[in-house]
């Protein structure tokens, strides 16, 4: 492992680990900058996973992304939850820690989903307590990730992006930019993505999220089970040229394709990227 | 305006009791869909996403019952037993529990045994790592300390016993098994070895000699005692020979030797 662990993510394209592809990734080392793995699946006290991740840590910068912490709970942080990601920021030195911004457990009964907050300021005032108590856990930032969301409740006080941009002015933390939940909110909720993409302070961004999402029903669902949609890569061109270029992962949960459409389409942003590169130069 | 501890405990009850009261509560904006609608996705996502983790830890289960039956099982197993766990991977430990009682499934009465199984699969893939048994060391113990010698198990290792052929019931639903799948309930019960080796997670049928030797290394008992407990079981257990294949396999991983007392002088 690295002596001296990279405490940020490189500005190019990078893919989700999944479990299908870890061995092949081990083995054949495809050139990416960076992965990927939720936090979660490696809560654990030995077996191969941990091994794997060790090796692949040795070989790429590792982003841990977290589904469980809940940091919009009403319920207190399960401290267990926070002494396992603890332990395990600590083996694996990653050079990004993110968590998402919503709830999942109450009166201790855990939901196990990404549920909406109403963002008021109640839910304001817990997500940053509680981001605190994690950064001060872990001693760094964390990136915090906007989701996608089927409904709004009517006591929001405010808009999802003031919500964002608040929180992050509060805590300091970082935010992991999901344009696929930007473009799934904005359909859903009939907003302009393109205000939500401006009222986001660009240098707190310190990661992006492109995902598929389905169409199929009366709103649309972030099923990460698909390839980026033409309107998720036109936001994400828009939200590149806003932020400068940014390090961007490729999300694939449901029904996880060869790792040589991961690759792909982690091409498709580096190429997005190399433009945005080359500008700037 | 409800607390958000009200908002959240209402959006809980309207998605696990589908309760029409606890979703007028929520205050959700119509916007073209109806809040039960919407809330109605979560619910899919929901039931969903343990539909899919669960299926993932218990696939002969899923097999053996089929699709519909295993979601329907299965939500009502979230019911019954809600998650209480921030990962969800760890999720599922009752399911063996559950369907002892769950009424539909008691025609197929060696499902929870078979769960229980998938489980301790589970468990055994995640446990900690061990090295292996000092071989050099064991074999440098003088004779006579060896009936006082405690061996120690590989710690992703189960011990399972049940009433019905459950190896087998198991074996023929795994994806890579070839042959008939014809199993004889009449063939009586299995005791199992359930445990991590360098080459995955090994599940293996025990001997009565086996089963007590190891269940007795297990409950941490001196080599001797383990030793006369296996001959009683099986007469003519050839207990060295086990020791040492159960060190190969990496079963057994470690043994520790009596503690030595000294007298000192406490002042």
């Amino acid at each position: 492992m690295s002596t001296n662990p990279a405490t940020s993510l490189p500005p190019y394209a990078g893919i989700g680990l999944r479990a299908p592809h870890i061995a092949r990734v081990r083995a054949e080392r495809p050139a990416l900058a960076w992965l990927e793995v939720h936090s979660e699946n490696y809560f654990v006290d030995g077996g191969p996973a941990p091994a794997a991740l060790a090796a692949i840590r040795s070989d790429y910068p590792i982003s841990l992304h977290g589904v469980g912490m809940s940091l919009g709970s009403a319920d207190a942080l399960f401290a267990g939850h926070l002494t396992k990601l603890k332990e395990l920021v600590h083996r694996i030195e990653p050079a990004a820690v993110s968590e998402h911004l919503c709830w999942g457990h109450i009166d201790g009964r855990h939901l196990n989903d990404l549920l909406p907050l109403p963002f008021t300021d109640e839910a304001l005032g817990v997500v940053c307590e509680r981001i605190e108590i994690v950064q001060s856990a872990l001693a760094r930032p964390i990136l915090l990730e906007n989701v996608s969301a089927y409904l709004r409740f009517t006591d929001d006080a405010m808009a999802e992006w003031e919500f964002v941009a608040a929180v992050a002015k509060r805590t300091g933390c970082k935010l992991l930019f999901d344009v696929n939940n930007v473009y799934v909110n904005a359909v859903n909720h009939d907003f302009d993505p393109l205000a939500y993409v401006t009222a986001i302070p660009g240098e707190a961004v310190a990661e992006i999220h492109l995902a598929g999402f389905d169409a199929r029903g009366a709103c649309l669902i972030d099923t990460h089970g698909a390839r980026v949609a033409p309107a998720v890569w036109s936001l994400y061109q828009a939200t590149i040229e806003r932020f400068g270029p940014k390090p961007t992962l490729i999300e694939w949960d449901t029904d996880v394709p060869a790792l040589e459409v991961l690759l792909d389409e982690a091409a498709q942003a580096q190429a997005i990227l190399d433009t945005c590169h080359a500008v700037a130069a | 305006m409800p607390s958000l501890r009200e908002l959240q405990r209402s959006f809980a009850t309207a998605i696990m009791d589908a309760d029409a009261a606890a979703l007028g509560d929520l205050g959700i904006v119509d916007n073209g869909l109806d809040p039960a609608a919407r809330i109605a996705i979560y619910r899919n996502n929901v039931f969903g996403n343990y539909r899919k983790t669960l299926a993932a830890t218990f696939p002969v289960i899923k097999r053996l019952v089929g699709k519909p039956f295993f979601s329907l099982a299965v939500d009502a197993f979230v019911r019954a037993h809600p998650s209480m766990r921030c990962d969800v991977n760890r999720y599922g430990g009752e399911l063996s529990l559950f369907l002892a009682d769950y009424p539909t499934a008691r025609v197929l009465d060696y499902l929870p045994d078979v769960a229980r199984l998938e489980w301790a699969v589970d468990q055994a893939n995640i446990a900690a790592d061990a090295a292996p048994l000092d071989v050099a060391a064991l074999g440098a113990v003088p004779a006579e300390m060896f009936a006082e010698l405690r061996f120690v198990l590989h710690p992703s290792a189960q011990l399972l016993q049940s009433r019905y052929p459950i190896f087998r019931i198991w074996r023929v639903n795994q994806p890579d098994y070839v042959g008939s799948d014809v199993v004889d309930l009449g063939e009586g019960g299995d005791a199992l070895l359930v445990f991590r080796s360098d080459d995955g997670v090994l599940v293996e049928r025990l001997s009565a000699g086996e089963r007590v030797m190891l269940a007795a290394i297990a409950a941490k008992r001196a080599f001797g005692s383990v030793a006369e407990r296996a001959s009683e079981a099986e007469p003519g257990f050839d207990l060295s020979d086990a020791l040492r294949r159960y060190v190969q396999s990496r079963a057994i991983v470690a043994f520790r030797t009596p503690i030595v007392t000294r007298t000192e002088n406490h002042p």
